[in-house]
């Protein structure tokens, strides 16, 4: 009885609202507008929008996305879904600025896609953006774009492996142990190495994506626009 | 060459072939347990909390030779946390969710297995998990996740009593996931729940038929000395949990026993004062279980240090006279030497990065540096993080090198301050529909916290290297900041200590705040294993690695040896296998 169990705690959506600040804004921003997170006041829910689907992706987590488990208990989470679903349902969608399909073409001259992905097109060096709009707000897409090393997720930093022969090689962390580090380059080769045969790994830049300051302010506001239109599979 | 001597004193000569001593462990065997090398009749294998072995079959010389001799293929999802014990070559371990097997240590083939059936939805904070078994006679005893001591007899794997410490669905939730400890004819048991507005405890059982002998309240009750230390009602609902093992002193009669957190956990506004006996060392009469001192490492704690660690018990010379001791690695970060005789304090020195204490007064009380208290809207510059500079896994000193192997959390995490009201009833059991909800949609496809420590979000997707989750890229942990740092930010290491000075002598770094315990030998070598699976064996005097193992899964448990027919091998759980090593 999902749906009773959340209407149970509707009168906690007051109680819900403080949870946020503490649990979700980090990510969703203070009024659910969405950031590093889901803009939230849309009433979207890319997990499922029931009770439970709402109270699972809180409580547990989504597994290979960057929602994590939240770390509160049932009553907590309870109070969670109902105070996300009482912004759900206030909410409107943010209006883009510039015109996405002309941002699509922005896309494509601007050598996006050699790194990034759109529907299984393009390189694997930087995240896939398939859905990127629904997943962040357009500050976020925005500074993304001019400012790359603002925030970047862990497993998309840039490292350097040195090595003892000498050779450099640029690209990000697949994985690490204390006896070997598995990197993908910037020409999309897989490459592991011992640590045995590492002078040094290095991190001297954060993002290995340029900052496209370069861009009109039309040809950003497009970009942007076309970025927050990606929802992936409706 | 000094240590050469020793080796010669404290390691035992093995003929091939020999046989080790086995059932009934009598309680006198455990008294003498390290005259048992060859057996691991207890959870840290001797009363004093060493986690040492006095085999030295492999040693620094051979360790290189060590080959993987057979594997227990647990087939669980959950968290392997079990420390097993031998008897005479044969194991017996658990599984998660209070599964018992006797194994034949030699091949591990399965002898028996014992099925306990927990309710679908138990109030466990991180995992259904157990940490392992205590033994007297023919005995096994295990704690269950829904409060329950059970006895099993370790021949036939039938069970002989099961006793109920408490009802596990109240006040939010009560569970046991700690390896009892046998002393004298009793069975000594912890519990968990600090998470929940619960009110601790530590019990006594009678090993013969399961009849409850004493408890101590970890929280004073009215009328007690210490009662004032919480404001309000709040002392009702305070948490304070015993949810790992403990340690025993026979020559004073004195059991010593780590106590969790206060409830709430990152928030104080309404549990003002001490908290006693929360993020504290007990040293309690196991004949009554009254107490004789407490110390406590972290006043009014808001950060989830709670002191839950295996205390050490040592004896030496230190400040003119021989003294007794307890060494202890805390949770918040700084490692203490205390008198074992009265609690007395004589210094604490960090061991990881620490933002909250600049100093200490001469009662071991800490100062703490303001604005490193959680906030609602989270803070994430303290260090050391919400798992602590070291947490339950256990440490290991050698009586050879003089040195107590830490296994260290050298990280920063987010804390945020919880939101609760702290009134009775408040945070009480979830409505029977929520309870329902979530034990529905969880309990068979969703393990909790299957990555590392509380709130640890599951591993990607159909990637099982990844298992460990820690702070690898890959994971959904890396992204999100309440969870974990980059790995250039956040480490583990073993930290080599020398306990009278408090002074590393050597420490080994690695990726990934760890979860797993060590374990020393006296062929001087450190055995443990990370997060990402790597087993390592390293030199106990230098630190160098001699020896690894690629597992590539979560290691939660601390190795243990023991000889079969005459040979050592080496076992601890990597994932939701137990690997046993050899030459």
């Amino acid at each position: 009885m999902p749906y009773a169990a959340a209407q149970q705690h509707t009168a906690g959506a007051a109680d819900g609202a403080a949870l946020f600040q503490t649990y979700c804004a980090y990510c969703h921003g203070s009024h659910g507008e969405g950031g590093r997170g889901a803009d939230l006041t849309t009433g979207e829910y890319q997990h499922g929008s029931s009770d439970n689907d709402l109270f699972s992706t809180i409580r547990y987590g989504v597994r290979g996305t960057e929602m994590p488990a939240t770390g509160v208990n049932d009553d907590e989470a309870w109070k969670l879904v109902a105070f996300v679903k009482s912004i759900g349902s206030q909410g409107a969608k943010e209006v883009a600025p510039g015109d996405a399909g002309a941002g699509k073409q922005v896309y494509a001259r601007s050598g996006c896609a050699s790194c990034h992905s759109i529907d299984k097109q393009g390189g694997a060096i930087g995240p896939d953006l398939s859905d990127v709009g629904r997943r962040r707000n357009l500050k976020y897409i925005e500074e993304s774009i001019v400012k790359p090393d603002a925030d970047i997720p862990v497993q998309y930093r840039a490292i350097q492996v040195v090595t003892k022969s000498g050779q450099t090689i640029n690209g990000i962390r697949l994985n690490e142990d204390d006896i070997s580090i598995q990197v993908r380059d910037l020409d999309d080769n897989l490459r592991s190495f011992l640590k045995a045969d590492i002078r040094e790994i290095r991190h001297d830049k954060p993002s290995l994506m340029p900052s496209y300051t370069s861009l009109s302010r039309k040809d950003l506001d497009d970009l942007v626009s076309y970025l927050h239109s990606l929802r992936g599979a409706q | 060459m000094k240590i050469a001597r020793m080796l010669a004193v404290l390691a035992v000569a093995i003929p091939l072939g020999a046989q080790t001593p086995g059932l009934p462990v009598s309680y006198e065997r455990l008294l003498k347990a390290d005259q048992e090398p060859g057996n691991w009749l207890m959870y840290s294998n001797t009363y004093n909390g060493w986690r040492f072995s006095r085999l030295n079959q492999i040693n620094t010389e051979n360790v290189k030779n060590l080959r993987v001799k057979w594997l227990f293929q647990g087939r669980h999802e959950q968290k392997f946390e079990t420390t097993p014990l031998v008897v005479n070559g044969i194991m017996y371990l658990t599984r998660p969710e209070n599964d018992v097997f006797a194994v034949d240590a030699e091949t591990g083939r399965v002898l028996w297995a014992y099925s306990y059936k927990n309710p679908e939805r138990t109030y466990n904070c991180c995992g259904r998990v157990n940490r392992g078994l205590a033994i007297l006679g023919n005995t096994l005893f295990m704690n269950t996740l829904d409060m329950h001591v059970v006895a099993i007899d370790a021949k036939s794997g039938r069970e002989i009593w099961k006793t109920k410490m408490g009802q596990y669905d109240e006040s939010g939730g009560y569970a046991a996931t700690g390896a009892p400890l046998v002393v004298k004819d009793k069975v000594i048991v912890g519990m968990a729940g600090g998470e929940h507005p619960i009110s601790g405890f530590l019990d006594a059982y009678d090993a013969a038929t399961g009849k409850r002998l004493w408890r101590f309240h970890t929280i004073p009750q009215p009328g007690e000395p210490n009662f004032g230390t919480w404001a309000g009602d709040s002392w009702k609902t305070g948490g304070v949990s015993t949810w790992n093992t403990g340690s025993y002193d026979p020559e004073s009669n004195t059991l010593f026993w780590g106590t969790s957190n206060p409830w709430p956990d990152y928030n104080k506004d309404f549990r003002a004062g001490d908290n006693l006996y929360s993020c504290s060392v007990l040293a309690l009469d196991p004949d009554t279980g009254k107490l004789k001192w407490y110390f406590q490492f972290t006043p009014s704690d808001t950060h989830d240090w709670d002191a839950t660690q295996i205390p050490i018990l040592l004896d030496a010379p230190y400040r003119d006279a021989n003294r007794h001791l307890v060494a202890w690695a805390a949770r918040n970060g700084f490692f203490y030497l205390l008198d074992r005789d009265n609690g007395g304090f004589y210094f604490a020195k960090s061991f990881v990065r620490q933002t909250w204490a600049k100093g200490f007064d001469d009662k071991g009380r800490p100062e703490v540096i303001p604005g490193n208290d959680p906030t609602p809207e989270g803070i994430d510059t303290v260090f050391p993080g919400v798992d602590g500079g070291a947490n339950w896994m256990a440490h290991s000193y050698s009586p050879l090198t003089k040195l107590l192997y830490i296994f260290a959390r050298d990280e920063r995490r987010r804390f945020s301050k919880n939101s609760v009201r702290h009134a009775p009833g408040d945070e009480g059991p979830p409505t029977e529909a929520g309870a329902a909800t979530a034990a529905a949609s969880t309990s068979s496809a969703r393990p909790d916290a299957a990555g590392g420590g509380r709130g640890g979000a599951p591993p990607a997707p159909g990637n099982g290297v990844f298992g460990a989750g820690g702070n690898l890229p890959g994971t959904n942990m890396g992204g999100n900041p309440r969870q974990r740092f980059a790995p250039e930010e956040s480490w583990g290491k073993v930290v080599a200590m020398d306990p009278l000075a408090g002074v590393p002598k050597w420490e080994y770094k690695v990726v990934t705040p760890p979860w797993g315990g060590l374990m020393a030998t006296a062929g001087n070598v450190v055995f443990g294993g990370t997060l990402e699976g790597m087993v390592f064996a390293l030199d106990a005097r230098t630190g160098e690695r001699l020896w690894y193992f690629s597992g590539n899964d979560r290691v939660y448990a601390a190795p243990i040896s023991y000889l079969v027919n005459g040979k050592q091998y080496i076992s601890l759980a990597v994932g939701d296998v137990i690997i046993t090593f050899g030459l």
